[in-house]
């Protein structure tokens, strides 16, 4: 009735807009004599006879603000700290996928000298404003001074990255503004990206193409490249060779080891057995011996050739240092790139990033095998969450007796999912770990103790204890599934002579499919973000190997694995230098939460699609 | 007919009875058993944590008497495997025997040059010894037991069998252990040469000797006391010459001040740093010298310890040299600190203060054997009593009894791995016990109250779990971890709760509905991010961030809500046409942009309001003394004085006031509403002022309480993460709860005439009330749990005390740090279970609470 004199605010608009803002207030406790000429107002109005401009014409007259019944300042409060929440979210999610994104963008490197005379070169990191100290102050020229004071003792310094760990015992150092004396980009500036060492900035002296020196001047950057691509090639193949082919060869003689002490432990060493087994054992040791000779030469071979491709850079201050064009992962003149120049760079990290290992204790390279053990990790927890979590709901919907004792182990279940996860934590390591995989090593791998299989964390106890911290929240999501199909499909099923479980299984299960699923993808989603619980539970830094390879079992459910969320906690705190890594925690986390948020869409998603296929036609 | 329609479509196949009987077993059999592993958590915590509160148990004792009894015996030494026993006597003979049967074993003697030992001195480590005789000299002595691991081929083949694990060829001792391999343990013994130690050469009558090693260097001081009561305290290095291979020995000696009458010294004591030495009279008088190196000794106190006529029968340390052990003829023990105290009536400001006192014997105290494993001792009396106990958690953990036999007791001994103790009688006969003692230093005392620790110079909640000499004892108090997960729950929950509530009651009573269909979803995206990443977040970004501009915030915090308000007030004076126009969406955003603003406000004032209250630097203020308190008692004050002011202001003239605004024309009406808020709101500074002056004036300030030094890892900040974590439950479920309301209450209510402010106040809220409690209830559940959170953002020290701007250790984040490196069934590993018991506890009555209100509240809305 308000919206008559507001003409455009009435279509689509719901009960709260329709909100009686401008009407006189009869209904304050304490001013009851303020009726007569509201009531006159409501009338008017209620009987709608009244056009808009009367009506305007009659609230500016009779108007009685009362204003402590709008409660204006209270709602301003009320939606202020809607706002806040919503800002801090915003903020949030814009800090992370800024930082996110923008760390792999090659930054242009600048060559600063300072007034004292000494130069400096590096990536600007960022610049915040400080108060210098007394004591530094006091060292300064009168003219710094004065430009301090007049920022109120406030200055201005910048953060460049430097680089060159292995010259200065520093990736980062701050430049107060005070002390620049000019900032320049040149164009032969170089950024080297080491294997060790992390970066180099400066410039390239000259370099060593198997004995052909070439110096700055008639480097072609064409050669170069080309080298270095060989190089790589080279280093990848001798990767290969000390890795996946030596390391064959440990697993077998390793293999064969434990062969020999099961046997030894069972049928004791004097045993014909024990003697034939042996006698094998020293036949393929002898074999695989000389193909890891063979190899090793093979791969000494390969880095002897190495050795001889070098090139000498140097810092801006002039001291040079020698470096192996294979230990080079990528390189690029920093302030003469063009645009594609630098997409491509910034592609071509973020491959490194997904598919890589990580190098210089996890700070930089890639994060592939925490992305896989994850995976791994969150996917081993479903099966196992999947059908307990499952079995579990329908018992308690649909077969137990529906009394007080199943109302209690439903508060109990609810509960069971806000129990902390560091608790679940707990009793994996203490149950699964210590109880259960003890006792499976003493049975089954009883020759490779004192040193535990499964006595300790790995994967598959770090998936239990995460299917049992994520159960109930199934349970839950699965019995209010349940429930919400109608009593009537059951009963329609059962008159038709379906056998109960018929009746679950090909009319209760569908129906409920759509929240049961979203339950399960909920229950990843935590699953996979969940860091407390697998701190204690077979999380490590850098696992030496996949929890899945090429060696029989093929899954190796005892091993120690990555986690995303783990080396964020690892990357970001327990790192030589916090600032170095935060691009590269910056970059997991956002891996991490895009990760988490495409699961819960994909569940909010699955949702309304089985819904749709269930839900059409459906009465 | 019928027959055959009645057979042929009521046949069921069996496979489906059988599927359906299958499916019946499984569904039930697995779901009873998904819900028992889950229930079964508690009860495997309980058993974990289960052996904490066990006292000791004997596992057997054997009891037989020896071949030859030691004539006058010094001292009885024990092995690592309670395999043989050794005494020596003041001969220097020494009998050794297998300690589960008593057969006697071939060994060594100390030759001693046939001189006789007049004073005996025993190292705690069991294995070192030093004997002083009548001409004033010293030796030192060892008595070592060697261990070898043999393959079990190895054993020889005449050798007597013992018992069932153990054999003997007459000198050692072979024991059969797991793994297929034997133990051969003997008895070895070495004797240095004789040390002059006394100037005077008259007859030592009282020794000690502590054996440390600092560094590279054994170092030994000798504490040794005459027959004239002359004391002299030697420090002995052993340097091994690297060529020549030769022990060179330096004795550097220093002689104690001289009483002014002499005292018949019963017991002298060093303690392992050689800087205090210790003389104790029978009479209960002891002597308190202060040795520091490179300083005179001096006698620093002289106190009587006991009450007349009783003696001192016992005089030792418990491991580390710091306790001191007192028992006495009336069966009294009690432990002694050295404190530094401001009364103390001594030389050097510290003095010998009773800490604990021990259930006392019936009869005199006539042993005490020291552990070497941490603080737990034995003593016996002369009644053939035994009782093992330890000195921090004063819990008596055996009784053991030699009472029925008529010999008394001649010693006792703790063996090495406080598995076992052996008591020797005076007749030869001898008893062992092999004894079970899992957690002696733990008891509900000292997880949970106040315990004075060795070294503290009061009692203490302390969480110290790990130390770096193997003296360390690690303290164990719950009670700091508790305080930090309640320290941080309550700030979170204090930041969290009204933002969360507030924007719950607004989305779901204001916000037009087609913002809120977008609005829910995002504050829910909040809940999913992993808490991996807030933690992340809140100690890189935000920690340094918030370090920076704490002024800022700390200004934020008053500047929000003044300029909310007064926006609240601007916006009453637009017209109301304009205003029901820009109602919905566009009033929402102009709240974005009063915050935004109100945030730059913070910003830009941020310096000029630190050189305005807090001479110009917040941080150093909150962490000295200095600088005036009012101004942050200021700022404190406003929101009470707020409350006061308005309460008062309504009391007093808010009838007339409305009253007389009602008769008014509209704009000049909000205009007076504005001005009102002005006056209230220059009441409420004048007050706070004169509150905050006052204050000062009376001694009063906020820093030492909930305020005071700053640390980078600090509560706010871990406030500020943990909201982010928790804003988006309570709010998600206080919206249900609120959007549960029956719209027909909403629209009788408004048909009356209300506001929709005073529907949603007197009407929504109240009927939602419960269901708001308990979507409160589950954000504290979360927030007590949050581990990643804390144990990245709190600085994880744990303190006790409310102050905001210091770190806490939470109960989840210490789990998350220690046991990864508690040695599984360890005592830190089992108390580290309770914690986990505690946090589960604690969260599951939290969730039960929030649970059954929210049945209450559903069942009450149904009945709406």
């Amino acid at each position: 009735m308000e919206h008559g004199f507001i003409p455009n605010d009435s279509a689509g608009k719901s009960q709260s807009e329709a909100e009686p803002l401008g009407r006189p207030e009869p209904n304050d406790r304490g001013g009851q004599d303020a009726i007569i000429p509201s009531t006159q107002d409501e009338k008017g109005t209620g009987e709608e006879i009244v056009t808009t401009k009367v009506a305007q014409e009659s609230l500016k007259k009779s108007m009685l603000w009362d204003f402590k019944a709008r409660g204006e300042p209270f709602l301003w409060g009320l939606g202020g700290a809607l706002a806040i929440g919503i800002i801090m979210i915003i903020g949030f999610v814009v800090l992370i996928v800024y930082n996110g994104v923008l760390t792999f963008y090659p930054k242009p490197a600048a060559k600063v000298v300072l007034k004292d005379g000494s130069v400096l070169a590096g990536e600007l990191t960022r610049s915040e404003v400080y108060r210098p100290g007394p004591e530094i102050l006091k060292n300064l020229g009168e003219q710094d001074r004065q430009l301090i004071e007049s920022g109120k003792g406030h200055a201005r310094r910048n953060l460049y990255r430097t680089g060159n760990f292995d010259l200065y015992n520093e990736d980062f150092r701050w430049v107060p503004d005070y002390r620049v004396a000019t900032v320049q980009y040149p164009r032969d500036l170089v950024f080297l990206e080491r294997i060790e060492w992390g970066p180099f900035i400066g410039t390239i002296r000259s370099a060593d193409f198997n004995g052909i020196v070439v110096d700055k001047e008639s480097l072609s950057w064409d050669e170069l490249r080309l080298q270095h691509k060989q190089a790589v090639k080279r280093r990848k193949r001798v990767k290969e060779i000390e890795r996946d082919q030596m390391g064959a060869i440990n697993h077998a003689l390793e293999r064969n080891r434990l062969r020999l002490r099961k046997i030894e432990m069972k049928q004791g060493k004097d045993s014909a057995a024990y003697r034939k087994a042996q006698q094998d054992a020293q036949d393929g040791e002898k074999a695989l011996r000389a193909r890891h000779e063979e190899l090793s030469r093979e791969a000494s071979i390969l880095k002897g050739l190495d050795a001889k491709f070098t090139i000498t850079p140097v810092d801006v201050a002039g001291r040079e240092i020698k470096l192996k064009i294979s230990d080079m992962v990528r390189f690029y003149q920093a302030n003469s790139l063009t645009f594609l120049e630098k997409l491509g760079i910034y592609f071509s990290r973020w491959w490194e990033f997904l598919t890589d290992e990580p190098r210089e204790a996890n700070t930089e390279g890639g994060v592939m095998p925490a992305i896989f053990g994850t995976l791994c990790m969150t996917v081993l927890m479903s099966l196992a969450v999947a059908p307990f979590g499952v079995i579990a709901a329908l018992y308690l919907r649909e077969y137990a007796k529906q009394g007080r004792l199943v109302s209690l182990v439903r508060i109990c279940v609810n509960n069971l999912a806000g129990v902390p996860s560091i608790v679940y934590g707990v009793f994996g390591l203490g149950f699964f770990a210590y109880v259960l995989g003890a006792s499976i090593d003493q049975i089954f791998f009883s020759e490779r103790l004192p040193s535990p299989t499964f006595g300790t964390g790995g994967l598959l106890w770090a998936s239990l204890t995460l299917a049992l911290l994520t159960v109930p929240v199934v349970i839950v999501a699965t019995e209010e599934a349940l429930a919400s199909v109608p009593q009537s499909m059951r009963e329609g099923s059962l008159a038709c002579g379906a056998s109960k479980w018929q009746t679950i299984r090909y009319i209760v299960l569908p129906r409920a499919m759509p929240g049961i699923m979203t339950g399960l993808i909920l229950a990843m989603a935590r699953g996979a973000g969940e860091v407390a619980p697998l701190m204690l539970i077979g999380v490590v830094k850098m696992a030496p190997e996949l929890p899945i390879d090429s060696f029989f079992p093929y899954i190796h459910l005892e091993r120690s694995f990555m986690h995303l969320g783990f080396h964020i906690y690892d990357v970001g705190f327990q790192s030589r230098n916090s600032e170095a890594a935060k691009p590269m925690v910056f970059v997991t986390t956002l891996l991490l939460i895009s990760l988490v948020f495409i699961m819960n869409a994909a569940s909010i998603v699955l949702r309304n699609r089985l819904k749709r296929k269930f839900f059409t036609g459906h009465f | 007919m019928i027959d055959s329609r009645m057979k042929s479509p009521k046949k069921t196949r069996t496979w489906v009875l059988f599927v359906d009987r299958l499916a019946d077993r499984v569904i039930t059999i697995g779901g009873v058993l998904v819900i028992g592993a889950v229930m079964g958590m508690m009860v495997f915590f309980i058993y974990e944590i289960a052996p904490l509160f066990k006292g000791g148990a004997v596992e057997s004792q054997y009891a037989y008497r020896l071949e030859k009894s030691p004539e006058s015996l010094l001292g009885v030494f024990l092995d690592d495997y309670n395999t043989i026993a050794a005494t020596v006597d003041a001969d220097g003979e020494v009998i050794a025997w297998h300690v589960k049967t008593g057969r006697s074993l071939t060994a060594q003697s100390f030759d001693l040059g046939g001189k006789r030992v007049t004073a005996f001195s025993q190292g705690i480590d069991g294995s070192d010894m030093a004997f002083g005789f009548s001409d004033g000299t010293v030796r030192f002595g060892k008595i070592r037991f060697e261990s070898d691991v043999l393959p079990a081929d190895q054993l020889p083949k005449d050798v007597e069998k013992l018992n069932e694990e153990d054999f003997t060829d007459g000198t050692a001792v072979y024991s059969t252990i797991p793994g297929d391999q034997i133990r051969k343990i003997g008895v070895k013994i070495k004797l240095d040469d004789e040390i002059l130690s006394s100037e005077t050469k008259s007859p030592i009558t009282a020794i000690d000797c502590r054996f440390v090693e600092f560094g590279e260097k054994p170092t030994k001081t000798l504490l040794v006391i005459d027959d004239k009561g002359a004391g002299t305290l030697s420090s002995i290095q052993s340097k091994l010459n690297l060529f020549t291979r030769k022990a060179a020995t330096k004795v550097t000696k220093t002689a104690l001040p001289r009483l002014p009458e002499p005292i018949a010294a019963a017991f002298a004591l060093v303690n392992d740093t050689g800087d205090s030495v210790y003389l104790a009279e029978k009479n209960g008088r002891v002597y308190r010298y202060r040795t520091e190196a490179g300083e005179r000794p001096f006698l620093a106190e002289a106190v009587k310890l006991l009450p007349d006529g009783v003696e001192i029968t016992e005089f030792g340390f418990l491991l580390g040299g710091r306790s001191l052990v007192v028992g006495a003829s009336d069966g009294s023990v009690n432990i002694y600190f050295l404190l530094k105290r401001n009364d103390a009536h001594s030389e050097d400001g510290y003095t010998l203060v009773q800490t604990r006192r021990f259930e006392p014997h019936g009869s005199a105290v006539t042993g005490l054997s020291p552990s070497r494993r941490g603080k737990t001792f034995a003593t016996s009396d002369a009644a053939g009593d035994i009782r093992i106990r330890h000195g921090t958690s004063r819990k008596t953990i055996l009784r053991l009894s030699e009472s029925g036999e008529r010999s008394r007791l001649q010693a006792i001994v703790l063996s090495p791995r406080l598995n076992g103790l052996l008591a020797l009688n005076r007749d030869g006969s001898v008893r062992f016990w092999e004894l079970d003692i899992l957690h002696p230093e733990i008891s509900l005392g000292t997880l949970f109250g106040e315990v004075w620790y060795e070294g503290y110079p009061e009692p203490s909640y302390t969480w110290q779990s790990t130390g770096a000499t193997d003296a360390f004892e690690p303290k164990l108090s719950i009670r700091p971890l508790i305080f930090g997960t309640v320290k941080a729950t309550f700030y979170s929950l204090l930041f969290a709760i009204p933002l969360a509530l507030l924007a719950a009651v607004y989305t779901s009573e204001f916000l037009p509905h087609r913002i809120r269909g977008k609005v829910k979803p995002m504050m829910e995206i909040m809940a999913s991010l992993p808490s991996v990443v807030l933690g992340f977040v809140a100690a890189l970004v935000l920690a340094p961030l918030v370090e920076t501009w704490i002024a800022a915030i700390v200004l934020g915090f008053v500047v929000m809500p003044l300029s909310l308000i007064m926006a609240a007030y601007v916006w009453q004076l637009l017209p109301p046409g304009i205003a029901l126009r820009l109602q919905g969406i566009p009033k929402f955003c102009l709240m974005f942009v009063v915050v935004g603003a109100a945030l730059y406000v913070a910003y830009l004032s941020g310096p000029a309001f630190e050189n305005l209250f807090f001479d110009g630097d917040f941080r150093l203020w909150l962490s000295s003394d200095k600088g005036a308190s009012a101004p942050f008692t200021f700022l404190l004050t406003l929101p009470a004085m707020a409350i006061v002011v308005s309460v008062g202001a309504s009391r007093l003239i808010g009838y007339r006031f409305n009253r007389y605004m009602k008769t008014l024309r509209m704009p000049y009406s909000a205009i007076l509403d504005m001005v009102r808020w002005f006056g209230l709101a220059g009441a409420t500074l004048i007050l706070s002022y004169v509150t905050a002056i006052v204050a000062q004036a009376m001694g009063v300030d906020p820093r030492g309480g909930f305020v005071g030094t700053y640390a980078q890892r600090n509560t706010l900040v871990v406030g500020f993460a943990m909201g982010f974590a928790v804003i988006p439950i309570i709010y998600t479920l206080a919206e249900d709860a609120l959007n549960a309301v029956p719209e027909h209450l909403r629209s009788a209510s408004l048909g009356c005439g209300a506001t929709l402010w005073q529907t949603a106040i007197w009407i929504v809220l109240p009927t939602a009330l419960s269901g708001v409690f308990s979507a409160v209830m589950i954000g504290m559940g979360r927030a007590v749990g949050e581990t990643m959170i804390v144990v990245m953002s709190a600085g994880n020290t744990p303190l006790m005390d409310w102050n905001v701007f210091n770190g806490l250790r939470a109960l989840s984040a210490n789990i998350a740090v220690e046991l990864p490196e508690a040695p599984k069934d360890g005592t830190l590993y089992r108390v580290l279970f309770l914690t986990g018991l505690i946090l589960f506890s604690m969260t599951f009555v939290i969730n039960t609470i929030a649970e059954l209100v929210r049945l209450h509240f559903r069942k009450r809305s149904m009945q709406l």
